[in-house]
């Protein structure tokens, strides 16, 4: 009897629905499913007003993921209930490998227009980067948020640093100066960073996998699902964060509140969410800015970084394909795009961003964005190889056994990290 | 002399278990700057804190999500295992041992071992996101069984046998003779559940996502892990207190309570 | 007709019913499962796969689920002692003839009540290396500063005192009780034949209280064995492993990788532990009790 209260509970949404409208038209009905946090689905509400007003045949009817431990496990479950929605635009590409081989997707290139719509939009790379295994295209990038440092112009400016740091030394060595005692009790209480030093696998976005990206010229971990570690770059991210938190100028302690705020650190890893952030909460006196991750020494080539990619798909079960291909053509149309920039603050997976015509005047007034809209197109994801978590935990331990703890050397760490990550390969086979 | 020792000691106990809360308390009107002073007193009184944990995440429906699921939960398990505790005291039955033996080994059984599949029953349930799945999995429990049958097994067979011969059914005997009678057992299993009901927090974890749905704990812990309260210690150490809240104004209600009954549970055990 | 059928099955077993069931679903169903899974390798999301004795290979060679193991027995050494010991000591002295007893009984219970997410959140910033009140006071008395979560030798020891800090109230109250069930004669008995306080408590205290300290003693085993939402809240098992609990490692692998057979045969492996620790103590018991 109770179980079956139970299933009343049960709050089920399915995917597509036909209803019949006033005039006694077929209706088809698409579920979409937006991020939850306030300003994307504020953006989402926006964008399917407007698309409902224009196409009173196919409605589409918005929902955000609910908001809880981590959107992938949301949609997984949802997967296995059989509970999802048409489209989704929050999917992170390290996940897709497990919808794929779930079922669970819909191959985007079987649509004829498909090619068109991405060579007029998405760099390149980018296209290919999101490719299967299997080489069908199962997602649209979308939106990134590429990793930047925000610094505290002030606190560079007083310690005698004119220019924000380019390479590892000159970061270095501007640390030197920032990091210091300033009411005299003996203790350092102002540093040059923070980072949270528990081995938490996601943390690892804003330290090793974004500098590991920089330093190895775009490389990510794994090319065609092979391990296909930089050995050099892992080896100059792991020295540079033993250096920093060797010579004290990155606490090895866990840090309580936002540290930047009270000007007790002068950078943060950060994204373009942040700027909201601050400048919601930031004090009138904090002068801050953005610059990009800064480069072993000797390196040459472009300044690439992590860009938190953010794609849409289309589910394989929905009943309205046609229709929600449609709707995805629509969520990145330029029109679209400047919304995602003016209402949300986040970067379009765009070409030329900087350059077109209709962003130009937008950038120009907001300075800020336009920095990370230059890293924009410098950007690369996660891989879609099976167990990413668990791989990316592996860093962790690596990382807080040699940069944090300095019980591993940089080398050391490099080669059994790669030997870890490989046994759980095998494992996982 | 002695006596003064003593004293001393007692207070300085006091203080060691008083002050962390005491501590919390202040904290939480303190602007995320001055938490770090060893001041306790803020030099600046500010609610911001609690305005964030209230903008943050739904608090209140946290709290009444616990409400509704440990109050269920606690009933469930005062009547399933007055009724199950009733079968194994005071009926003859075959079956009856083994049954008894079966539910003290389910109380050996780690959790580690059925937590797994019975959260995979759960999603095959379709129960996930769902209080019933907090709820169905903990609605009997060994333990009460095994304390309701401790406890009945002291009431007098005369008592039984002259109800049943007044035509009384043997949920009428239990209900309105039995229970009335062993009041310090069910307010003892109805104490133990419900606090370690409330307080539950893996379970939570793993069976519920939407947000809405959360326990209180669980909010609260992930809202302190999860960075949904942006680094600021004084939102998390508010979110701590509201937590800690209900349970400590229920416990300085009901402490006599308490601790009677945790005191004859340990005796007995 | 339905009542006749009640009427004929035994009054017993229809009460049990209920419970039956129950145990059906959420206790056979579940073991007869998590032993199949042994087997197989699942994410849930995708069917099944037999895999043979790989889980149980894989955990012979699990370095970190060793760890992980030693890491919670580690904490049961450290925790376990000290917290008798401080029960003992305030049980004892809350014996005595004192005013306001109901109040530091109150007061020293109330960490028992609280939730474990309180009080990690709360001992998460006193034991806070630069700004946490632990390290400020033994500033302020020019004592070196204690690196409590940020050093693997440190870390677990941090975790243990907030452990004993939060439960030792539930020991106080059980070890008072215990007192109080002694009888006075043999005290005095013992007065009379010359002893002193230590030689009284040694002699008469202790061996009287052992059915108490058997139980405080299983207790805390059988808690201290589920160690989870303190490392998982403070440390996330860090730093380098010295706090990850087997039921942390355990979550992990089944709720964040999705290894769902692998973390079954942790699972099972664990239980096995735990069930030959306490049935190492219950002999322990036994053979203590004859003395």
């Amino acid at each position: 009897m109770l179980i079956g209260f139970g299933t009343l509970l049960v709050t089920g949404c399915g995917g597509s629905q036909n209803s019949q409208n006033d005039l006694g038209l077929e209706v088809k009905t698409i579920t979409y499913w937006s991020a939850p946090n306030p300003q994307e689905y504020a953006l989402a509400e926006r964008l399917v007003d407007e698309w409902n007003q224009n196409n009173p045949g196919v409605q589409v009817k918005l929902q955000a993921l609910p908001a809880g431990q981590s959107s992938e496990e949301v949609l997984l479950s949802a997967m296995v209930a059989g509970t999802t929605p048409d489209v989704c635009s929050n999917i992170w590409p390290g996940i897709t490998n497990d919808f794929i081989r779930a079922n669970g997707l819909y191959p985007l290139d079987k649509f004829e227009d498909f090619n068109e719509i991405m060579e007029e939009r998405v760099p390149e790379d980018v296209v290919e980067s999101v490719k299967a295994a299997d080489g069908h295209t199962y997602q649209v990038p979308w939106k990134t948020n590429p990793i930047m440092i925000q610094y505290n112009v002030d606190m560079f400016r007083e310690a005698g640093v004119e220019n924000f740091p380019k390479t590892y030394s000159e970061f270095l060595k501007a640390a030197e100066k920032i990091t210091q005692d300033t009411d005299g009790d003996g203790r350092i209480d102002q540093w040059m960073g923070y980072r949270d030093i528990r081995p938490i696998w996601w943390q690892r976005y804003y330290d090793y996998y974004t500098s590991y990206i920089t330093a190895s010229g775009g490389k990510t971990l794994f090319e065609k699902e092979e391990l296909a570690i930089d050995e050099q770059a892992s080896n100059q991210v792991f020295a540079f964060f033993k250096a920093l938190y060797d010579r004290g100028f990155f606490p090895r302690s866990t840090l309580q509140g936002n540290a930047f705020l009270y000007g007790r650190i002068a950078v943060e890893f950060t994204g373009p969410w942040n700027i909201a952030y601050l400048e919601n909460n930031a004090p009138a006196s904090l002068n801050y800015d953005f610059a990009p991750v800064p480069v072993p020494d000797g390196f040459e080539g472009d300044t690439y970084t992590y860009g938190d990619h953010k794609n849409i798909a289309i589910f394989s079960n929905t009943e309205h394909p046609e229709e929600s291909w449609e709707f995805v053509k629509f969520l990145i149309t330029r029109e679209a795009d400047y919304q995602l920039l003016n209402f949300a603050r986040q970067i379009p997976i765009r070409k030329n961003l900087l350059e077109d015509p209709d962003f130009k005047e937008y950038f120009q007034q907001n300075p800020m964005l336009a920095r990370f809209a230059e890293q924009a197109a410098y950007t690369r994801g996660v891989d879609g190889v099976r167990d990413f978590k668990e791989i990316l935990d592996t860093v962790a331990r690596y990382y807080e056994m040699s940069s944090v703890y300095g019980e591993l050397s940089p080398e050391q760490a490099t080669i059994e990290m790669m030997g870890a990550i490989e046994v759980i390969r095998e494992w996982n086979k | 002399m002695k006596k003064w020792g003593l004293y001393i000691s007692l207070f300085l106990g006091a203080l060691v278990f008083a002050y962390p809360f005491i501590w919390m308390i202040f904290s939480t009107f303190k602007p995320d700057g001055e938490i770090g002073n060893i001041a306790l007193l803020p030099i600046e009184w500010t609610i911001t804190n609690y305005q964030m944990v209230f903008d943050r995440i739904p608090i209140t429906k946290g709290f009444f999500n616990s409400l509704i699921v440990t109050s269920v939960v606690t009933t469930s398990v005062v009547i399933f295992g007055s009724i199950t505790g009733y079968a194994l005291s005071r009926l003859k039955w075959k079956g009856r041992d083994t049954l008894f033996s079966i539910s003290l080994l389910t109380m050996m059984v780690p959790f580690q071992i059925t937590l797994i599949p019975t959260y995979i029953l759960i999603v095959k349930l379709g129960l996930t996101d769902n209080l019933a799945g907090l709820i169905i999995p903990t609605m009997v429990t060994a333990f009460s069984i095994l304390l309701f049958r401790q406890s009945f097994l002291t009431v007098p067979q005369d008592l039984i046998d002259a109800a049943r011969l007044d035509g009384c059914s043997e949920l009428g005997i239990l209900f309105r003779m039995i229970l009335p009678l062993s009041k310090p057992a069910v307010v003892t299993v109805a104490i133990l559940t419900f606090v370690a009901n409330w307080n539950e927090v893996l379970w939570p974890l793993i069976v519920i996502r939407d947000q809405e749905l959360m326990t209180m704990p669980q909010m609260v812990a992930l809202f302190a892990v999860g960075g949904g309260a942006d680094a600021s210690i004084g939102a998390q150490l508010a979110s701590a207190l509201l937590l800690a809240l209900p349970v400590i104004i229920a416990y300085l209600i009901f402490q006599k309570h308490f601790i009677k009954s945790l005191a004859s549970t340990g005796l007995k055990s | 007709m339905i009542k006749k059928l009640f009427k004929k099955i035994n009054p017993g077993v229809l009460l049990s019913v209920p419970y039956i069931a129950h145990l059906m679903l959420f206790f056979v169903y579940p073991v007869v499962f998590s032993i199949i899974l042994i087997f197989h390798r699942w994410d849930i999301v995708t069917p099944m796969e037999f895999v043979g004795l790989k889980n149980i290979e894989r955990i012979f060679m699990d370095e970190v689920f060793l760890q992980a193991v030693l890491n919670t027995g580690i904490f049961l050494v450290l925790h376990i002692p000290s917290q008798i010991i401080i029960a003992l000591f305030f049980a004892v002295l809350l014996n005595e003839k004192i005013v306001a007893r109901g109040f530091f009984r109150t007061l020293y219970f109330l960490p028992v009540v609280v939730s474990g997410v309180v009080v990690t959140i709360i001992f998460q910033q006193l034991f806070s290396y630069d700004d946490g009140l632990f390290n400020q006071l033994l500033a302020s008395i020019s004592l070196p500063q204690v690196p409590w979560l940020v050093s693997e030798n440190w870390a677990m020891p941090s975790i243990a005192m907030m452990a004993t800090w939060k439960n030792v109230g539930l020991y106080i109250i059980l070890f008072m009780a215990g007192l109080q069930s002694i009888p006075n004669d043999l005290y005095e008995a013992a007065r009379l034949d010359g002893t002193n306080a230590w030689q009284r408590f040694y002699y008469v205290t202790l061996p009287m209280l052992n059915p108490t300290m058997v139980t405080v003693v299983v207790l805390s085993v059988i808690g201290g064995f589920s160690l989870f939402i303190e490392p998982y809240v403070m440390t996330g098992g860090g730093p380098m492993n010295s706090t990850l609990s087997a039921i942390l490692y355990i979550y992990n692998q089944a709720f964040n990788f999705a290894h769902m057979g692998y973390a079954a045969t942790l699972g099972l492996f664990f239980a096995a532990i735990i069930f030959t620790v306490v049935a190492m103590q219950r002999k322990f018991v036994e053979t203590e009790l004859y003395q």
